[in-house]
C-alpha cells in the first residue's frame, strides 16, 4: 500500500511513451498544401506531445485504483488513511500547470498566432462573395467565376472576403485557414499554396463553407486548381475576355 | 391532475386571447410573429396560473391568505410543490425525459450520417434537427444536476428543512414545461434551423419556428435565474448551526458557484434573443448590416453561453468529487483549493468567451488576450482533477455503480480538457474551429462531464430519494457500456474534424464515410444502452429492495436521516461539529442530533438494517 506509487509511475512512464509511440506512427493530418498548413500541423503535433503525460498520469491513477487500491468489505470497509492535504503536491501541481499553461500560450499560441494572423505583404488579392449557397471569385483583373477557385502556386494570395446575406465562414480544409464572411465587414485571409493539384486529387482542396447558412451549407463548397503562376495569369485573362 | 388539466386549459385560453388581441389592434395572421409572441406570453400566465400560481401568489393580491399544494403520494408531483424534495424530482424526470427525446434527435442525425449523400432526412430538416438536438441537451446540461439534486440535496446538505423561496422554487420549475412544449411545437411554425447557437442574421430571417425557440429561450432563462437567486440566498442565510463554509459539502460549494454564475449570465442569452425578436417583429435592425453589427450577437451570446458550460460542468465536479470521496473513504484532498479553483472558474469563466470567435472576424488584436485567459482557466481546472486524484490516491475503493461513472466522466473530461487547450490556441483553432473535432470535444465536456456526472448523482442518490436500491449489476455494465460506447462514437468524430469535416451538415465528402459509419453504430448501441438506465431505475423504484438511511456509509447530512427523507427533512435540528470528510479520523463526528430521542436516531441504529440490504 504504501510503496503505492511504483506501479502508479510506472503505468505513467508506460502509458506515456505508448501514446508518444503511437502519436508518432500516426498520420494525423491531411495533406499540406500551403505553407501555413504546415505551422498549424506543428502546433498541433506538439500539443499532441504535450497532452500525453497529463493523458497517462490520469489513467495511471485509474488503472491502478482497479488494480491496487481496489478493496472489499462494501460500506464498512475500513477508511483510508486521514490524508487532507498535502501543501508540497499541491504547490508542485500548481507550478507545473502553470507553467505547461504559459508555455502553451506562448509556443504554439502566440507564434503560431504571429503566423497565421500576422498580416504579411501579398503577391496577388482574390476577393470571395458568400452568398446562399455559392462562393463568386473576383479576380485582380476583375473577371469572376462560380465554379472553381485557380490560384497560382507559390504566391501568397490575399483573399478578401464578404457576405451578401448571412454568416458563411471560408474555410480551406488544405490549407488549414478560415475566417468567416460577414455581411458589411470584410475580412481578409492569406495563404500560400506550394504544390500544384486539383479538388480531385485531394478533396480537402475546397471552400468549405463552415459557418450554418441555411438548407444549402453543407454543399456549399467550391473547389480548389492550384496550377502555376503562367497558366494562371492566362487563366484569369481568358476568363475576363470571355465573360 | 386538476391542476395540471386547469394548466394546459388556461395555457390555451391564454394563447388564444393573446393571438386575437394582437389580431384585432393590428390586424394580419394567427401565425404572424407578433401574434404568436403576445400568445405565448399570455399562454405563459395563464400556464402558472393554472398550474397553481393562482393559490399561491394570486389569492395574496386580493387579500386573502395563500394556499399552497397539501397533496401527499404521486399527485404532489403534478402541482404546484413547494417541497424542495418534489421539485427536484420534478426536474429530474421531466430533464431525464426531455434526454431521451434529445437522444432520439441524436439517433436520427447519426443514421442519416452513416453514408454522404442525402439519407432519411433532407438538408435542411437535418440543420433542423441538430439545431433541436442542441438546444434540448444544452437546457438538460444546464439544469440537470442543478434542478433535480441541487433543489433535492443541497437544503438536506446544509440542514435546512427547504429552499429559502419555497413558492419561488415552484414557478422555477413550472416555467420548464413550457419551454419544452414551445420548442417541440416549433415544427408547426417551420422549426429553426440555425443551430441552438442561432447567429444572426440567420436567425433573424428563417423560419417563424425560430419565434418559438426564442420565447423558450427567455422562458428557460427566467428559471434558471430565479434557481440560481434561490440557492445562494439558501446556501448563505439557511445553513445549520455549526455549518460553517470550511465545513460546506462540497457538492454544495459546486452548486453555490453554479448559481452564481447563472444568477450573472443567463440573462445575455435572453438579451440576445430578445434582440432577435425585435429585429423580427419590431423592425430593429440590431443585426443587420451597416445599422447593425451580425458580429454584436455572438458577443452577447457568447458572454452567456460559455460562463453556460461552466453552469453545466460545475455541478458536475461537485457530484464526482462527493462520490470519490465516499468510495474511496478518504477526506477530500485539498479541500480549501479545490473550493477555490470552484471560484476561480466562475470569475474567469465570465471573460474568455471570444475564444469562440477566433474565426469570426473580430479585430485581431483581441486574440491574444482572449488565448491567454482561455489557458489560464485549465489551472483551476486542474485542481479539481487533482482533488479528485490525490482523494482517490491509496484509497479504499469500492467500485459500486456511482464510482464507475466517476471513472468514466475522470476518463471523458480529461480527453476533453486536453482537445479544448487545441481550441484554445488560435493557430490551430483556425483549423479546427467549427469541425467536427469541435463537435466531439464538446461533446466530451458536456456529456463527458455534465451528462456522466448527471447519470452518477441519480445512482449515487437513487436509494436516498426512493429508499431503495437500484440493481447494482445492471448499474455497473450500463457504466462501462455507457463509457466505451460513448468513446467509440465520439473519437473517430476527432479525426473526421482534423481531416476537413465541418459540423452541422447532412451530407459530406465520400472520404469521410469510414469515420462516420464507425461512429453511426457506436452511437445507435450507446443510445441502446439507455433502455438498461431507465429500465433498472423504473424497476427498482418500485420492487428494488429496500435501504437503510445510509446504504454508502458516507457522512454528509442527507445520510444521516431516513429514505426517502421526511416531509420536513429533520425531525430535529441537526448541529454540525466537523468537516463532512473527516475518514480516518477516530471519533470524528459531522453532524448529531442533540434533540432527537434515542429511537429517532438513525446514524447507528438502523446499521443492522443496512448490512442486510447490502449483503
Amino acid at each position: 500500500m504504501r510503496r503505492s506509487w511504483i506501479p502508479v509511475v510506472i503505468l505513467w512512464v508506460a502509458y506515456t511513451v505508448l501514446i508518444v509511440v503511437a502519436t508518432a506512427q500516426f498520420t494525423w493530418f491531411p495533406k499540406e498544401w500551403a505553407r501555413e498548413a504546415a505551422v498549424v500541423d506543428e502546433a498541433m503535433l506538439l500539443l499532441q506531445y504535450l497532452a500525453a503525460p497529463i493523458m497517462s498520469l490520469v489513467m495511471a491513477v485509474m488503472t491502478w485504483s482497479v488494480i491496487g487500491w481496489r478493496t472489499e468489505g462494501g460500506a464498512h470497509r475500513e477508511d483510508g488513511a486521514p490524508v487532507r492535504t498535502n501543501k508540497i503536491v499541491v504547490t508542485t501541481w500548481l507550478i507545473v500547470t502553470s507553467a505547461l499553461a504559459i508555455y502553451v500560450v506562448i509556443n504554439p499560441g502566440f507564434v503560431g498566432l504571429a503566423e497565421i494572423r500576422g498580416e504579411p505583404s501579398s503577391d496577388y488579392v482574390i476577393n470571395l462573395q458568400g452568398q446562399q449557397f455559392s462562393w463568386e471569385v473576383t479576380y485582380p483583373n476583375g473577371a469572376t467565376a462560380l465554379d472553381e477557385l485557380v490560384i497560382p502556386v507559390d504566391a501568397r494570395v490575399r483573399y478578401d472576403i464578404i457576405s451578401i446575406d448571412v454568416l458563411h465562414s471560408f474555410w480551406v480544409p488544405a490549407f488549414r485557414i478560415k475566417i468567416d464572411a460577414l455581411p458589411g465587414i470584410t475580412t481578409t485571409a492569406f495563404a500560400t499554396a506550394e504544390e500544384e493539384g486539383t479538388f480531385e486529387d485531394d478533396v480537402n482542396l475546397r471552400i468549405q463553407c463552415a459557418e450554418l447558412c441555411g438548407a444549402g451549407h453543407a454543399n456549399m463548397a467550391m473547389p480548389i486548381r492550384v496550377v502555376s503562376e503562367a497558366e494562371w495569369i492566362e487563366y484569369v485573362e481568358a476568363l475576363a475576355t470571355d465573360g | 391532475m386538476k391542476y395540471l388539466v386547469r394548466a394546459f386549459v388556461l395555457g390555451i385560453v391564454g394563447y388564444a386571447v393573446g393571438v386575437g388581441l394582437t389580431m384585432a389592434i393590428r390586424g394580419g395572421g394567427p401565425t404572424d410573429e407578433v401574434a404568436v409572441v403576445i400568445g405565448y406570453i399570455f399562454a405563459l400566465m395563464g400556464w402558472l396560473g393554472g398550474i397553481g400560481g393562482i393559490e399561491a401568489f394570486g389569492r395574496q393580491w386580493v387579500g386573502k391568505s395563500v394556499e399552497v399544494s397539501t397533496a401527499r403520494g404521486w399527485r404532489r408531483y403534478f402541482q404546484f410543490s413547494v417541497d424542495h424534495k418534489v421539485i427536484g424530482i420534478q426536474y429530474g424526470v421531466t430533464l431525464l425525459s426531455v434526454l431521451l427525446i434529445g437522444g432520439i434527435a441524436a439517433m436520427i442525425m447519426r443514421v442519416e450520417l452513416a453514408s454522404p449523400g442525402v439519407g432519411i432526412v433532407d438538408l435542411d430538416d437535418f440543420n433542423k434537427i441538430v439545431s433541436m438536438h442542441g438546444i434540448l441537451m444544452v437546457a438538460v446540461a444546464v439544469a440537470g444536476i442543478i434542478g433535480a439534486f441541487g433543489n433535492y440535496i443541497i437544503p438536506i446538505q446544509i440542514g435546512a428543512q427547504d429552499m429559502a423561496f419555497p413558492r419561488l422554487n415552484a414557478i422555477g420549475f413550472w416555467l420548464v414545461p413550457p419551454v419544452a412544449i414551445a420548442l417541440l411545437m416549433s415544427p408547426l411554425l417551420g422549426a429553426f434551423n440555425a443551430g441552438w447557437t442561432s447567429y444572426a442574421p440567420l436567425s433573424v430571417t428563417n423560419e417563424s419556428g425560430q419565434i418559438l425557440f426564442n420565447m423558450a429561450i427567455v422562458t428557460f432563462g427566467m428559471s434558471s435565474i430565479l434557481g440560481g437567486i434561490n440557492i445562494i440566498t439558501t446556501v448563505i442565510t439557511m445553513r445549520a448551526p455549526g455549518m460553517t463554509w470550511g465545513r460546506l459539502p462540497i457538492f454544495t460549494w459546486a452548486g453555490l458557484a453554479t448559481s452564481v454564475l447563472a444568477f450573472a449570465v443567463t440573462q445575455f442569452f435572453a438579451a440576445a434573443v430578445i434582440l432577435i425578436t425585435m429585429d423580427r417583429v419590431a423592425g430593429t435592425s440590431f443585426f443587420q448590416p451597416d445599422v447593425g453589427s451580425a458580429l454584436l450577437y455572438e458577443h452577447i451570446f457568447w458572454f452567456y453561453s460559455h460562463p453556460a458550460v461552466y453552469i453545466m460542468v460545475l455541478p458536475g465536479f461537485g457530484v464526482i468529487l462527493e462520490i470519490v470521496t465516499t468510495f474511496s473513504r478518504k477526506p477530500l484532498f485539498a479541500y480549501k483549493a479545490v473550493v477555490a479553483s470552484l471560484f476561480a472558474i466562475v470569475g474567469l469563466s465570465v471573460v474568455v468567451w471570444a475564444h469562440h470567435m477566433f474565426t469570426s472576424g473580430m479585430a485581431n488584436f483581441l486574440h491574444g488576450p482572449f488565448m491567454i485567459i482561455t489557458e489560464a482557466i485549465s489551472i483551476p481546472t486542474g485542481v479539481i482533477f487533482l482533488g479528485i486524484l490525490g482523494t482517490l490516491w491509496q484509497g479504499r475503493l469500492w467500485f459500486r455503480t456511482p464510482l464507475v461513472i466517476a471513472f468514466g466522466w475522470l476518463f471523458n473530461f480529461t480527453i476533453g480538457g486536453i482537445t479544448g487547450i487545441f481550441l484554445a490556441d488560435v493557430a490551430t483553432d483556425i483549423h479546427l474551429h467549427d469541425t467536427y473535432f469541435v463537435v466531439a470535444h464538446f461533446h466530451y465536456t458536456i456529456v463527458g462531464g455534465s451528462i456522466f456526472a448527471l447519470i452518477a448523482a441519480v445512482f449515487y442518490w437513487f436509494p436516498k430519494i426512493t429508499g431503495r436500491m437500484y440493481n447494482e449489476k445492471a448499474g455497473s455494465i450500463f457504466g462501462v457500456w455507457l463509457t466505451v460506447f460513448f468513446n467509440l462514437t465520439f473519437i473517430p468524430l476527432f479525426w473526421a474534424g482534423m481531416n476537413g469535416m465541418n459540423r452541422r451538415i447532412g451530407d459530406y465528402p465520400d472520404a469521410f464515410e469510414g469515420a462516420n459509419k464507425f461512429a453511426s453504430v457506436s452511437a445507435l448501441i450507446l443510445g441502446a444502452s439507455f433502455l438498461l438506465f431507465v429500465g433498472n431505475l423504473l424497476y427498482s423504484a418500485l420492487w428494488g429492495p429496500k435501504v437503510g438511511p445510509n446504504p454508502w456509509n458516507a457522512r454528509t447530512l442527507e445520510w444521516l436521516i431516513p429514505s426517502p427523507p421526511p416531509e420536513h427533512n429533520f425531525t430535529s435540528q441537526p448541529v454540525v461539529i466537523g468537516s463532512p470528510y473527516a475518514y480516518g479520523v477516530k471519533g470524528s463526528v459531522h453532524a448529531y442530533f442533540p434533540d432527537a430521542n434515542e429511537g429517532d436516531d438513525p446514524g447507528d441504529g438502523s446499521a443492522q438494517n443496512q448490512e442486510t440490504v447490502l449483503a
